[in-house]
């Protein structure tokens, strides 16, 4: 749902990077998005196109990486996605877990032609 | 074509404002809760629940997130609470620098506690800091109870949960338990509340709660007491 605000502060970051290298032209912008970000990729890119559509960004591709869920469980140490479980971690069952990744929403870097 | 690095969370804009918040948050020495939920699960009930027992002795401001009607700032504004509406005009989330540009309509000064009632819905409002010291997520018991590992992402970033409606628990299948351990997993350090706000079971633990919290955040202040306190 906040798909559009999410595509307007990334656009800000992008604006600001592109100043510094007047003429050039975007391509490609690339992103880490989370599987536990609640950020939808198609509707981040249907939000992206509506805004850039008649601008200077009008055909950049969005390039999103998906980041799995994964959490690490404190007692055994043990790995996992979160998909495989509800209730704590899959080998031991202890509820003391630690995410490691998958709530990244971050802008890691863009293609130019400059 | 050339690679420029950014390596920048997207929000970074955002968390920068909050962080601006919550120091003029801290110099005013007020405690600041975020709360987050569904529509419906009772985040104005609870704030009137709470003024009823606190706006006699603590000074309490509210600022009302809603996509349109001052309604729940009314509701606020009877029982005891200063405060403003924003209204996001079809925004699904408040953001820091909406808090920020109504800040300076708040006395903060003579505050001791403010609550933002984001707007309601368990998805949007969770990536974006405001600056508070508590984020709160409030369930209720006729949402279901499987709402935890469907929303990680306000399950993870809370300090605080709140099960709503718990008279209604006997009419209703919901397992407690499987929520509680589904909040424990995705964030071993949220604390979870019980309580009806309407019927008043377990709203005292809530102001005990939120009495120390209060506390603790004027006993952070290097400033020391203010007000005698």
């Amino acid at each position: 749902m906040h798909e559009l605000s999410i595509c307007q502060s990334m656009l800000r970051i992008v604006d600001a990077t592109m100043e510094k290298h007047p003429g050039a032209k975007l391509m490609r912008i690339f992103l880490e998005i989370g599987k536990g970000a609640t950020i939808e990729p198609v509707l981040l890119k249907d939000a992206f196109e509506i805004v850039t559509h008649d601008g200077p960004y009008a055909g950049t591709e969005l390039v999103i990486k998906d980041i799995p869920l994964v959490g690490r469980c404190r007692s055994c140490g043990r790995s996992f996605e979160y998909e495989e479980i509800a209730l704590g971690c899959p080998s031991c069952e202890s509820i003391d877990i630690e995410i490691e990744s998958g709530l990244e929403m971050n802008i890691k870097e863009l293609e130019i032609d400059e | 074509m050339a690679k420029v690095s950014i390596e920048k969370r997207i929000l970074s804009e955002n968390d920068r404002i909050a962080i601006e918040n919550r120091k003029t948050f801290a110099d005013a020495g007020v405690l600041v809760l975020n709360i987050i939920s569904s529509p419906g699960s009772g985040k104005t009930t609870l704030l009137e629940a709470t003024l009823d027992r606190i706006a006699r002795e603590l000074a309490v401001l509210v600022i009302e997130g809603d996509v349109s009607t001052e309604r729940d700032m009314d509701r606020v504004r009877a029982r005891g609470a200063g405060g403003i509406q924003i209204n996001t005009g079809g925004g699904c989330h408040l953001s820091a620098k909406m808090i920020r540009e109504v800040l300076g309509e708040l006395d903060l000064e003579s505050a001791d506690i403010v609550f933002i009632e984001n707007v309601g819905n368990l998805i949007c409002p969770s990536t974006y800091d405001l600056g508070e010291d508590v984020r709160l997520v409030l369930l209720s018991a006729t949402e279901g109870d499987d709402k935890p590992m469907k929303y990680p992402s306000i399950f993870h970033e809370a300090s605080l949960a709140i099960l709503n409606k718990t008279d209604l628990l006997p009419h209703l299948i919901y397992d407690t338990e499987k929520v509680m351990k589904e909040i424990a997993v995705l964030n071993p350090n949220c604390e979870i509340l019980r309580l009806s706000a309407l019927q008043g079971e377990g709203m005292d633990t809530w102001i005990d709660w939120l009495r120390e919290k209060l506390a603790a955040k004027r006993g952070e202040q290097t400033s020391g007491a203010r007000r005698g306190t």
